[in-house]
């Protein structure tokens, strides 16, 4: 039997190689995103651990939260002198982090979102950083910088150089160049080491520190010496070892992966699989019946239902154990890809780590395309089952149906209104986050099952539609090619339907985005009232003197800066605490008011705030209630609710506070964004380049007009927009051999035909033709499918979301264009099955059986 | 042009070889064979399996490529034609019949007749068509399916698209193979009339005698020789003639 499958494959190794090739595009990118995500994992694991090279203890500022926000929580630096007294001690030094970018020749050199550090240069043992050249820096105004940018900038020691600071841009000389941790790449992060003093003045940390860094006395374990300190030290701070350090971090990372990146990777990755799925269960159907003499013969010389059923289920063992095998070696591919992918699109590049062999992964990749194609070929197996021996004695034998084909349109239809009710129940729960994209993507997946299944009934009338146009042009090509195109509603719609699953999530997520960049912008241009908008680049924030500068250059009449951070209200839910200076922001914002107005805002006190309506909800808050606020810091303010606004996008998931309110809460100085509004008739470009020249010392910050910054906005969506349309792209790609497949299979099975059109005088051009159209209606069938169920399904996702500001907009020109590629696509996959059908000699293909 | 005369014959072929394979394995399934079909003939070629029948008729219709020798069709050579040449040519001066019909299963009867008009681009001759169709008998079953048509109906079909585009020949493989002996014997009627009334030429081949009897003239191939070439042969002296070559 086992040689009976291989020669099988043997003699149709085209058709092998196609649908092996289907199946192994999805094992590689499920493969690649787990060589990725471990290679990431290990990056962190490796930057956290040099992090705390030397360190035996190390002493924390203690956080009940990891707040969104750049503000890194502080202790007193006098601490250190307390922790040097502790017995076991041998050496402790204060460290300091801060955010602030190299300015290279007056150019910022962040270029992209990764962050840019600039770290406390500390003593031994506790370097995490190795030189490579030159020296640490001692004196004040003296740095080393990251060996990659040095080099990417042409940076040699002795060259002079600005760090971005609070305090504008700080002239420095460079020392030494460092690496830092044995990573391939930090992503893109830079990374600047000054003298404490430097970095503790130029950030506003004076007597500050972030962290502690102890060395244990020669003979004191650092787990016995933690014990000590955490006893000695007051209950503000958390003491641990330095590899509990690294691990507590490494483990933030890993689970921040584990619960978004992977998933949503590995997504991309199932949808690849369930597209291939489709083309094997196709493949197989389309050859089992084209078999039925062969499977005839089996029976008729002995075999049994379930060998029969065994020869086709182990020719798809055998394509799965291929397509995983070489899946494996295109997994590794797909992962330097994606690497490559995100550091071109995505705001900063991600820190990786060399790529490792792992017997783990290759074994999942194995069995995922195992089972994955034995799955797809189950269904045509227990068909070929059914195969009467009689068929090998019997010209146009037919495979009874099963007992239960005749329910498979009421199945079709059960299983579709299983998925708008599971996609509907995700909408409206309330269960968590994951649970809910969970149960959205089954009842996604249910439903283009199910329209899979259905479509052959409208094959008929699409092909009609689309064949239109082609049976229009002279020739004979496009009438012939809409009635093969519908000869088989079931064969053509299930080739479709592989296209259609890729279309379909492409025009959703265009729709998607359509509505999130309308929201955003709509929410813009209805609460924003100033007429520019400085905020700092890649979202950080701006350093507050900035806010000087704005105001005081000419033509600007007001200033209104909105401070942010986390705080827990009621010792519950996690909100959002803005402040604003109470007079300038109820003129530079409009908020929807649901109780009050903005008069509530003019008046805000300093333990007054308005809530956002939806999270007051939340909370449970309602006008003239009063609620505690904590910082992550584990500092506490009471507020007043003083009213009530609505608003899902700007200002939303929190409250506002005055700006004398939020400092007694938190203690974050620096805006994340500033409204300025112009003198009445100033002109807004000659202001703008005014501002821009008046934040030349904090190039962190950038000026746009309200317009430029709705452009940003979009642009932004649209690179992660660009980013989803690439990773859907693969199971377009896949869905193309699916109609290569089904295509060339059709050809095969029409070989007499062809025949006798060549005799009768169809030339080759025409045949060619004929093939291109079919394969143009069945791509345009998926295209056109596919983009109704993409916006239907962003249409009912936009009707759960509206409590959350999403609109629905259909983009018109991209669902065109997307139609377009659908059948551009189509002509595309009808190259090779064209050139075949051309090449057949008339006189062969009259005499074939 | 004065006369069917003046147009030489239908297709005739000078010299004509094909031999497939090379070297020791090769086989010769024609060996110099010289024959003229004059116009307006209904001609049947007959032999055993094997004696290159279909070949000729391959390589007079110009489907095959002679390895010796040359074909003219309808006036115009063969030898050194493109395959679009050779295509267009198809179109125009030739019309085929199969033994298993060969209509395209998606297609209705009226669709599949309407097939030659359609693949050299023309949009009308509907009447002509319907006159097809009623010519053989199937005008009320214009709309069915080949597969709801019998074998002798689906025959019938295949008829009326050989003749449709009005060709110079009609070259028939075994039309009547596939069928019952009534079903055979109306479509040996529709390939005479169409030879008596309609003036088109037919070359069959067949190894049915009584099916040879209908014809005008026989020519017997062996081994890919001509061995014999007769006119007004009855089903008896088909079948000795036939007899006598299996003997050899």
């Amino acid at each position: 039997m086992i040689r009976l499958i291989l020669a099988g494959l043997r003699q149709r190794r085209l058709r092998a190689s196609l649908t092996a090739i289907a199946i192994l595009l999805g094992v590689a990118m499920v493969t690649g995103t787990l060589v990725l995500t471990s290679q990431i994992t290990r990056a962190f694991d490796e930057i956290f651990t040099a992090a705390n090279s030397g360190v035996d203890v190390r002493v924390t500022p203690r956080t009940d939260f990891e707040s969104m926000q750049w503000v890194i929580p502080t202790l007193p630096e006098s601490l250190v002198s307390h922790v040097e007294g502790v017995e076991g001690v041998e050496k402790a030094v204060a460290e300091v982090a801060a955010l602030g970018s190299p300015v290279i020749d007056g150019e910022y050199a962040q270029s992209t979102g990764a962050p840019s550090f600039v770290f406390s240069a500390s003593p031994e043992p506790f370097r995490s950083t190795d030189l490579t050249e030159g020296r640490y820096p001692v004196g004040s105004g003296e740095v080393a910088v990251n060996e990659a940018l040095a080099t990417s900038k042409g940076l040699a020691i002795g060259d002079h150089l600005g760090v971005a600071t609070r305090l504008g841009v700080m002239p420095v000389t460079l020392t030494g160049i460092i690496t830092f941790a044995n990573v391939t790449s930090i992503g893109g992060a830079t990374i600047v080491v000054a003298p404490i003093g430097d970095v503790q003045r130029w950030f506003g940390l004076e007597g500050r520190a972030n962290t502690i860094a102890v060395q244990a006395a020669p003979g004191v374990t650092p787990a016995a010496l933690a014990r000590t300190l955490s006893a000695e030290l007051p209950g503000s701070v958390d003491v641990l070892t330095g590899e509990q350090d690294a691990a507590v971090q490494a483990a933030q990372v890993d689970q921040a992966i584990n619960t978004f990146l992977r998933p949503a990777l590995l997504a991309f990755g199932v949808i690849a699989l369930f597209v291939g799925a489709f083309i094997i269960f196709n493949t197989f159907s389309i050859t089992v019946a084209q078999r039925l003499r062969e499977l005839g013969l089996l029976r008729t010389i002995g075999a049994s239902r379930r060998q029969v059923m065994a020869s086709v289920v182990g020719e798809a063992l055998v394509i799965g154990l291929v397509a995983g095998a070489v899946g494996i070696a295109g997994g590794y591919g797909f992962a330097a890809l994606l690497v490559w992918v995100f550091n071109a699109l995505l705001p900063g590049g991600i820190p990786v780590a060399a790529a490792e062999f792992s017997f783990d992964i290759a074994l999942t990749a194995m069995l995922v395309g195992v089972v994955v194609s034995v799955v797809a070929a189950v269904i045509p197996a227990l068909r070929a089952s059914r195969v009467p021996p009689v068929a090998a004695l019997r010209e146009g034998a037919e495979i009874p149906r099963g007992r239960l084909a005749r329910f498979a349109p009421l199945v079709s239809g059960v299983v579709a209104i299983l998925g708008v009710a599971l996609i509907a129940l995700a909408l409206t729960g309330d269960a968590g986050a994951t649970r809910r994209l969970l149960t959205m993507a089954l009842g996604a997946l249910l439903v283009f099952v199910a329209i899979a299944g259905l479509s052959r009934y409208a094959v008929p009338g699409l092909a009609r539609i689309l064949g239109w146009p082609l049976e229009r042009l002279p020739g004979v090509s496009g009438s012939l090619a809409r009635q093969n195109a519908t000869r088989n509603p079931s064969r053509t719609a299930a080739t479709a339907a592989a296209l259609m699953i890729g279309i379909g999530l492409v025009a959703f997520v265009a729709v998607f985005a359509q509505g999130l960049k309308e929201s955003v912008t709509g929410a813009m241009d209805r609460s924003l009232r100033g007429d520019l908008i400085v905020a700092g680049r890649h979202f950080q924030p701006i350093p507050a003197g900035s806010t000087t500068a704005v105001r005081s250059t000419p033509g600007v009449a007001e200033v209104a800066a909105v401070l942010a951070d986390q705080v827990r209200v009621d010792g519950g839910e996690r909100g959002m605490i803005y402040g604003v200076e109470p007079d300038e922001a109820s003129r530079a914002l409009a908020l929807e008011w649901v109780s009050g107005s903005q008069a509530s805002l003019a008046g805000l006190g300093p333990g007054d705030a308005v809530v956002e309506e939806e999270f007051a909800r939340g909370a449970g808050l309602t006008m003239g209630d009063t609620f505690t606020a904590t910082s992550a810091t584990t500092h506490t303010a009471r507020f007043r609710v003083v009213g009530l606004y609505r608003d899902q996008i700007l200002f939303n998931g929190g409250f506002m506070a005055s700006d004398t309110g939020i400092a007694r809460v938190v203690s974050a100085r620096d805006p994340i964004f500033m409204l300025a509004t112009l003198d009445p008739g100033a002109d807004p470009g000659r202001v703008k380049d005014a501002v821009t020249g008046a934040l030349a010392a904090y190039p962190a910050a950038e000026v746009r007009t309200n317009a430029e910054y709705r452009d940003e906005i979009s642009s932004r969506v649209d690179s992660i927009l660009y980013l989803l349309y690439a990773l859907l792209m693969m199971s377009v790609v896949i869905s193309l051999v699916g109609i290569v497949n089904t295509l060339v299979l059709s050809i095969t099975e029409r070989t007499r035909e062809i025949g006798m059109l060549r005799a009768i005088g169809v030339t080759r051009s025409q045949l060619r033709r004929m093939v291109r159209y079919e394969s143009t209606i069945t791509s345009g069938i998926g295209g056109i499918v596919g983009i109704v169920l993409g916006v239907l399904l962003a249409w009912v996702f936009s009707l759960g979301l509206q409590d959350e500001g999403i609109v629905f907009r259909i983009p018109w020109l991209q669902l065109a264009i997307f139609l377009v590629v659908a059948v551009l696509a189509g002509i595309l996959a009808a190259v090779l099955p064209a050139r075949r059908a051309a090449r057949l000699n008339p006189l062969d293909a009259l005499h074939y059986e | 042009m004065t006369g069917d005369g003046d147009r030489g014959p239908a297709v005739s072929a000078e010299g004509l070889g094909r031999r497939y394979g090379d070297g020791e394995a090769a086989i010769d399934a024609l060996v110099d064979v010289t024959i003229t079909f004059p116009r307006g003939q209904f001609a049947a070629v007959m032999g055993p399996s094997g004696s290159g029948k279909s070949t000729l008729l391959h390589c007079l219709a110009g489907l095959d490529r002679p390895t010796a020798g040359s074909v003219v069709l309808d006036g115009t050579p063969l030898t050194g034609l493109s395959d679009r040449d050779l295509t267009m040519l198809r179109r125009t001066s030739v019309g085929f019949i199969f033994q298993f019909f060969n209509l395209l299963p998606m297609l209705s009867a009226r669709e599949n007749v309407a097939l030659p008009l359609r693949i050299a681009g023309t949009r009308d001759g509907d009447d002509r068509i319907d006159a097809m169709l009623a010519d053989v008998g199937l005008s009320d079953r214009a709309r069915h399916r080949p597969a709801e048509l019998s074998g002798g109906q689906q025959q019938r079909v295949a008829i009326a698209r050989a003749l449709v585009a009005r060709p110079t020949v009609i070259f028939a493989d075994e039309p009547t193979g596939n069928l019952d002996s009534a079903s055979g014997h109306e479509i040996l009627e529709m390939l005479r009339r169409a030879v008596d009334e309609g003036g088109r030429t037919v070359v069959m081949v067949t190894h049915d005698p009584a099916a040879a009897s209908v014809a005008d003239r026989v020519v017997l191939l062996s081994d890919g020789h001509v061995v014999l070439d007769r006119a007004g042969m009855d089903a008896d002296e088909v079948f000795d003639a036939v007899r006598g070559l299996d003997r050899t």
